[in-house]
């Protein structure tokens, strides 16, 4: 355990080092948000089946193309989920309840707040691919075969930009507002958004928007890294991704950073 | 060298067309502890949160410790410890996770926290939850146990300036003593304390001077003894009208004691008179209670209360000599 860069100002005003103020934080976020962690899990379990079970209903005499899509699209969306839903409405309520202010009042550089907090959810969210996973191979005997580098850089972007976009959306807009902007958003992701099925099936010019959007294209980087022999990543997504995911940090971290 | 631990000067910050603070100056030197009292919505709270950085003031300056708060807010949350009005984010801790937490993002070593976490909680007389969790929806702990640590948080690492926004809500009789009784050691020690609150009479006994806010000005400031009165010779009569009574003191000219300072509050008015006219006041307020124009009287000491009341009163009263 190094404790690195200690940045001491003075003697009589000793700040703690960047790496240890971010261990503490972590413990202090995940104490918080460790007693709803037990629950989140559930709900990802009961939405990954919701997903894949439910919506396989719906296809009749479903092939093995369509399964493979379905199953390896879940994941995303229960990522999505978590950072643009269970995030955003977190840090609404904290925005109320006076805890935003009170951590913003610590003496620590505010960017560190924000990284504690990806750091937390990135942790929550991961599981959730897995838990995906499984259900997709129990229910269709779906065999994958895993590019494991793209399967954790797309899980990983797709979390941090998820959780990025749906902080900045909680720090940019009053909390009821996020709070409905948040429940909007998990129709617009389960239902409007070409993760669990083919984006041929939608009009041309929403399939437009959803090259600019971040929601397609990360959904096809973490098929690729599921299914690779079947399907194939694009740069550009990755670019379309990597935007979406600076502009979230760069959103949160000024509105952290901002004095009204 | 005894330099301010906080000094504001010229403090103007609006919403909208509200002025929540209006050219506000005051400073806190080391080892004093200064009662910032006002209403609700005088602008208290608007002027912590610009001490911190929540909030940028509109013209003015914010000196922390020496350093400028407004150019450099990171700076001067190294130099100012704040304990908000809300409750602090403690659910899924214990009091003395907490503690220790808030002394860690202080720059305490984990050994320094720990004892810093045994010695607030004795202080503090809270040992017995020590080791109790927070849980949400307000579980495990009770709002006055969760006060009590985040003041324990604010000041687990010593701060040259403790910023405090209402410490005792919530708080039973006997622990509040305790706060306040802390509160005045860490002035006694050598912090500057700036203590918000509407507590005036309990914060009288603990506060070398004392700041009064109303709608966004300062109207009055000085040690609780110079507020009271001119001197500590006035006396304060207290009438208690009756219900749908009305009030003999309505006509200045019916008054047979010099009055001072005259403040109607519900269905008490209170007279602040010099302690020579005792013997008039006495029997005026005698013969009145006689005639049942008032359900009872009292004379005592003057107190802060009636000072805060006549300064923060929207219409002032003052009555001068008839």
């Amino acid at each position: 355990m190094s404790e690195q860069s200690t940045i001491t100002e003075q003697a009589s005003h000793p700040q703690a080092g960047l790496w240890s103020s971010y261990r503490t934080l972590l413990r202090w976020q995940f104490a918080q948000i460790g007693s709803m962690l037990p629950l989140i899990i559930v709900i990802q379990a009961l939405l990954a089946g919701g997903i894949i079970i439910g919506f396989g209903f719906l296809i009749p005499n479903i092939d093995s193309a369509t399964a493979m899509f379905l199953s390896t699209g879940a994941p995303t969306v229960l990522l999505l989920t978590i950072g643009l839903v269970i995030v955003p409405q977190g840090v609404a309520r904290a925005r109320t309840d006076g805890t935003f202010n009170y951590m913003r009042s610590l003496p620590l550089a505010r960017p560190l707040l924000f990284a504690a907090d990806l750091t937390v959810w990135v942790i929550i969210a991961l599981p959730s691919v897995g838990v995906a996973v499984l259900t997709g191979w129990l229910r269709y005997d779906l065999v994958f075969s895993f590019n494991w580098p793209l399967l954790i850089a797309a899980a990983l972007l797709i979390t941090v930009m998820a959780t990025a976009v749906g902080y900045a959306i909680a720090v940019s807009v009053p909390p009821m507002l996020a709070q409905l902007i948040t429940q909007v958003l998990v129709f617009f992701v389960m239902l409007f958004s070409p993760i669990t099925f083919a984006p041929g099936q939608l009009p041309g010019w929403f399939q437009t928007v959803h090259d600019i959007l971040p929601l397609r294209p990360g959904a096809d980087l973490l098929r690729a890294g599921l299914a690779s022999e079947t399907f194939d990543a694009s740069g550009r997504d990755l670019l379309v991704l990597s935007v979406w995911c600076l502009a979230g940090v760069a959103i949160t971290i000024r509105a952290l950073v901002r004095r009204h | 060298m005894n330099q301010d631990v906080l000094r504001i000067a010229g403090l103007t910050r609006r919403f909208g067309a509200t002025v929540a603070n209006d050219d506000v100056s005051l400073r806190v030197r080391p080892g004093e502890v200064v009662g910032l009292l006002g209403h609700n919505g005088a602008g208290k709270t608007t002027l912590v949160s610009q001490i911190v950085g929540l909030l940028r003031p509109e013209r003015g300056t914010i000196r922390v410790d020496g350093i400028d708060a407004v150019a450099d807010p990171g700076a001067a949350r190294r130099r100012v410890a704040m304990q908000p009005q809300a409750q602090a984010p403690i659910d899924g801790l214990t009091p003395r996770m907490a503690i220790e937490i808030a002394g860690r993002i202080r720059g305490l070593s984990s050994r320094d926290a720990r004892t810093a976490a045994a010695q607030l909680a004795e202080e503090l007389d809270i040992a017995q939850w020590l080791d109790q969790r927070a849980m949400p929806e307000g579980r495990g702990l009770s709002g006055g146990i969760r006060r009590l640590t985040a003041f324990a948080m604010t000041v687990a690492a010593p701060t040259p300036l403790v910023v405090l926004d209402e410490p005792t809500n919530d708080i039973d009789a006997s622990r509040r003593r305790l706060l306040w009784a802390a509160v005045r050691r860490r002035g006694d020690e050598g912090a500057g304390v700036l203590l918000v609150t509407h507590n005036v009479a309990e914060a009288e006994r603990i506060v070398d001077e004392l700041v009064i806010l109303d709608n966004g000005k300062v109207v009055a400031s000085g040690t609780p003894a110079s507020l009271r009165g001119t001197d500590d010779n006035d006396l304060r009569l207290e009438l208690q009208l009756p219900p749908g009574g009305e009030d003999p003191t309505t006509d200045p000219r019916d008054l047979p004691v010099t009055t001072l300072r005259l403040v109607r509050t519900g269905r008490r008015v209170l007279l602040t008179v010099p302690a020579g006219e005792a013997a008039p006041a006495v029997t005026w307020a005698t013969t009145l209670r006689d005639q049942e124009r008032l359900d009872g009287f009292a004379l005592g000491p003057t107190t802060l209360e009636d000072a805060y009341l006549s300064l923060t009163q929207s219409t002032p009263l003052e009555v001068s000599n008839v």
